[in-house]
């Protein structure tokens, strides 16, 4: 299962689910990562965490262990 | 500041995502500055203030801390929420007003949906208008409101555009604002299902009132694009989210995978240095016109107690703290570049790995930032962590960054240390003072966190997710308001307690031996008043209480006029100052303010000794002292509100403030084994 963790620079994808079993899964519906979203990875920090990934028109910062709840194949 | 409740009074309330624009209104409306600033939490607290009478609508207006949702994950988001729907001394809003960004329009209308779902009465308010002009699209507002359900007005509070239309709309229909309402508490969606939901209903009502600017060009594209069916769909939608270009280019160098932490540290350092540099010849300008001040009002009143009252106690008591809001001006300046730039935003994701380690999390860095403004606002500013034990910890560590009131403290001993040409060094070393704080305090994070469970209990999911905003070019008038407020709210803060401490010090260490006898044969004029200042002083008020202290003072080589102006400074440290600036005697004019002081200190001598009592190491020892002390009254009482009990402020009292005395007396002992006087 790959998720928006595995994600490399550059990558777009579309988002296939979130695991509503993750404890950041509910927030990060709320800000927008629902299924069918375009996502990419614009930046990733100095320790490749956190990363940023581009969402709605906009850039949300999170880190690899929340992002692992997007999954996207 | 809540006055005339009357029936016919409205209460407004201000709601919106982080960032959406919700403290622009908010001042627009009420002629207030709050501070607003390019970073998701920079509001942490509500305000109540009343709408400008200009307005001709009587009403107050809450301003409150951004949130995502209805369902609060931080302490500020709570806030907000329980805010929402009653106000504590206001109750329940009559109208709420929605902060929507246009250009983040699905993610900001979910919010909004919520908030009329649960039937309050509602006004969206569109905000950023222009920038979503500049991606070529636009609102149409009728179209929206009429799906979403109330009334929406495209406003900028920043230039009040648009805001005479929402404000006679709101004027038409007061009355029925006020009638009863019942409000729906449960429409908060509480599964993951609702939230998609919610979403997809979100989408459509995007799709069918965002639509793209038509110039010329673009209606043809559009009229080929037509033909193709889809496409057009597809092709506005990937428009309409792309992100700012000029956002992409500044964050492919400044989050640059390898060199991002590298521009962090420069941007950190560069902060500092300058805060020395740019202000030295402010202040030096400053002290100069108080010392004359001072000397004018000697001359004029006479050498009686009333002209040392008026130019000791308290000319040159205030004027010595005064000497250093230029100082302070060009700290807020800085960092309000910093502010709203939207560089804060990046600076939290840097950190978040390297503060994870130690306890913190990325977003204890706003609040680190803002503790080297003042630990009182910086403890609030913790409320965005949602995780309740890196909280705590930021807030246990915040006493240790060097705040602006160190900084006069400071600045006073290293001229000391530093004098005349050597002045640049100075600065390097203030520099360095203040990234010590930053290693000290992360070292004391780093133990505490380690000590584990015993001082701050571990809890649930610890999580950083937060939204990168757009860069902008700082804007002069919000940067130069915030600086004049910040200089404003220092002397308003310290102004008074110095005033009066300033008093208090003179006639503690002037009575009751106001006019001592000496032996005036055979001397001058001159050294008659030395002789006279010093025999006062020791047989003074303050003398009687300083041989009590003096056996704490000696450790340390300092002796008990250092220890008096030391536990002044408890009320707050920039008292220090001044108390030295009156025990100090600083009367003789030799140029400025400053000047004379650090001449009486260099001629001090401990007791009846030849020992002088300013050397390098007992100043080094006295900037340690100021560097861990939690000196600060305001910050236990702040401390004690935001974690909720007294734990946490009086571990810190004991920890800080026995650390400090503690290593400034290895410092001072060291140095002088190692031969440093
Ligand atoms: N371009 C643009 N910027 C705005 C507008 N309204 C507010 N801002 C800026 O957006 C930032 C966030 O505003 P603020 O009022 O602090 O938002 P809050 O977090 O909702 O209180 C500030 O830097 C404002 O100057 C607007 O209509 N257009
Ligand atoms: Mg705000």
């Amino acid at each position: 299962m790959k998720t928006a963790a595995d994600l490399k620079h550059g990558e777009k994808v579309i988002i296939n689910c979130v695991n509503s079993k993750h404890p950041s899964a509910k927030r990060l519906l709320e800000v927008g990562f629902t299924p069918g979203q375009e996502i990419e990875l614009v930046n990733r920090s100095t320790f490749n965490d956190p990363i940023a990934i581009s969402i709605r028109g906009t850039v949300i910062a999170l880190r690899r262990s929340d992002a692992d709840c997007i999954i996207i194949a | 500041m809540i006055d005339n409740l009357t029936s016919d009074n409205l209460f407004i309330t201000l709601v919106g995502p982080p960032n959406s624009g919700k403290t622009t209104l908010f001042n627009y409306f009420s002629g207030k500055n709050y501070k607003t600033v390019n970073y998701p939490g920079a509001t942490v607290d509500s305000a109540v203030a009343n709408l400008q009478k200009k307005f001709n609508i009587n009403a107050s207006l809450m301003d409150s801390p951004g949130i995502i949702s209805l369902n609060p994950e931080t302490d500020d988001e709570k806030i907000a929420v329980n805010y929402l729907y009653k106000h504590p001394k206001l109750g329940k809003p009559d109208l709420v007003i929605v902060t929507v960004d246009s250009s983040q329009l699905s993610r900001h209308l979910y919010l909004a949906k919520q908030i009329i779902n649960s039937k309050f009465n509602v006004i969206i308010a569109l905000t950023m208008v222009d920038i979503l002009e500049q991606k070529g699209f636009e609102i149409n507002e009728d179209k929206l409101s009429e799906i979403i359900g109330c009334k929406t007005f495209k406003v900028d509070g920043r230039s009040g555009r648009g805001i005479d239309n929402l404000l006679s709309y709101i004027n038409d229909n007061k009355i029925s604002f006020k009638e009863e309402t019942i409000l729906n508490n449960h429409s908060a969606n509480n599964n993951t299902d609702d939230v998609l939901l919610l979403y997809k209903e979100i989408e459509k009502i995007e799709d069918e009132c965002l639509v793209e600017i038509e110039d010329k060009k673009n209606i043809n594209l559009k009229r080929a694009n037509k033909q193709l069916n889809l496409v057009t769909n597809k092709f506005e939608k990937k428009k309409c989210n792309q992100i700012d270009a000029r956002t992409v280019k500044i964050d492919k160098v400044l989050l640059h995978n390898t060199w991002g932490l590298v521009f962090f540290f420069l941007i950190m350092s560069f902060t500092f240095t300058s805060i020395f540099w740019f202000a030295q010849p402010i202040m030096n300008f400053v002290s100069y016109i108080f010392q004359n001040l001072a000397d004018e009002a000697l001359n004029l009143a006479g050498n009686n107690w009333f002209g040392m009252l008026l130019s000791n106690g308290i000319i040159n008591g205030v004027g010595s703290v005064v000497v250093f809001v230029p100082q302070i001006m060009i700290l807020f300046l800085i960092l309000g570049i910093l502010e709203d730039s939207g560089y804060l935003a990046r600076g939290a994701m840097l950190i978040d790995k390297p503060l994870s380690k130690i306890g913190l999390n990325g977003k204890s860095f706003v609040p680190m930032l803002s503790g080297f403004a003042c630990a009182i606002p910086a403890m609030m500013a913790a409320r965005t962590i949602p995780n309740r034990r890196e909280r705590l910890l930021t807030i246990f560590i915040l006493p240790l960054l060097s705040c602006s009131a160190r900084l006069p403290v400071y600045t006073l001993l290293l001229a000391f240390l530093f004098p005349g040409n050597k002045a640049w060094i100075a600065g390097i070393v203030l520099a360095a003072i203040y990234l010590f704080s930053i290693l000290s305090s992360i070292l004391a994070a780093a133990i505490i966190n380690k000590l584990n469970n015993k001082v701050i209990k571990a809890q649930d999911n610890s999580s950083f997710i937060l939204e990168l905003p757009a860069y902008r070019r700082p804007e002069v008038k919000v940067v130069a308001i915030n600086m004049w407020h910040s200089g404003k709210l220092y002397l308003q803060k310290a102004g008074p307690i110095i005033l009066v401490l300033s008093i208090c010090i003179w006639f503690f260490t002037s009575f009751p031996n106001i006019d001592p006898k000496v032996n005036t044969d055979n001397i001058s004029q001159e050294q008659v008043n030395e002789l006279k200042d010093s025999e006062r002083l020791a047989t003074s008020y303050a003398a009687d209480f300083g041989k009590i202290i003096q056996p704490v003072m000696t450790p340390l080589g300092l002796d008990w006029r250092v220890g008096v102006a030391l536990i002044s400074a408890f009320t707050a440290r920039e008292v220090f100052v001044s108390s030295m600036a009156l025990i100090f005697k600083v009367t003789d004019s030799r140029g400025s303010l400053m000047e004379s002081m650090l001449d009486a200190m260099k001629n001090s001598k401990i007791g009846n000794t030849e020992k002088k009592l300013f050397t390098p190491s007992s100043i080094i020892g006295i900037i340690i002292f100021f560097m861990f002390a939690l000196q600060c009254l305001s910050t236990i009482a702040i401390s004690r509100k935001e974690t909720g009990s007294w734990r946490i402020p009086i571990l810190q009292l004991i920890i800080f403030s026995g650390l400090a005395y503690f290593l400034s007396f290895v410092a001072v002992n060291g140095l002088r084994i190692l031969g440093l006087s």
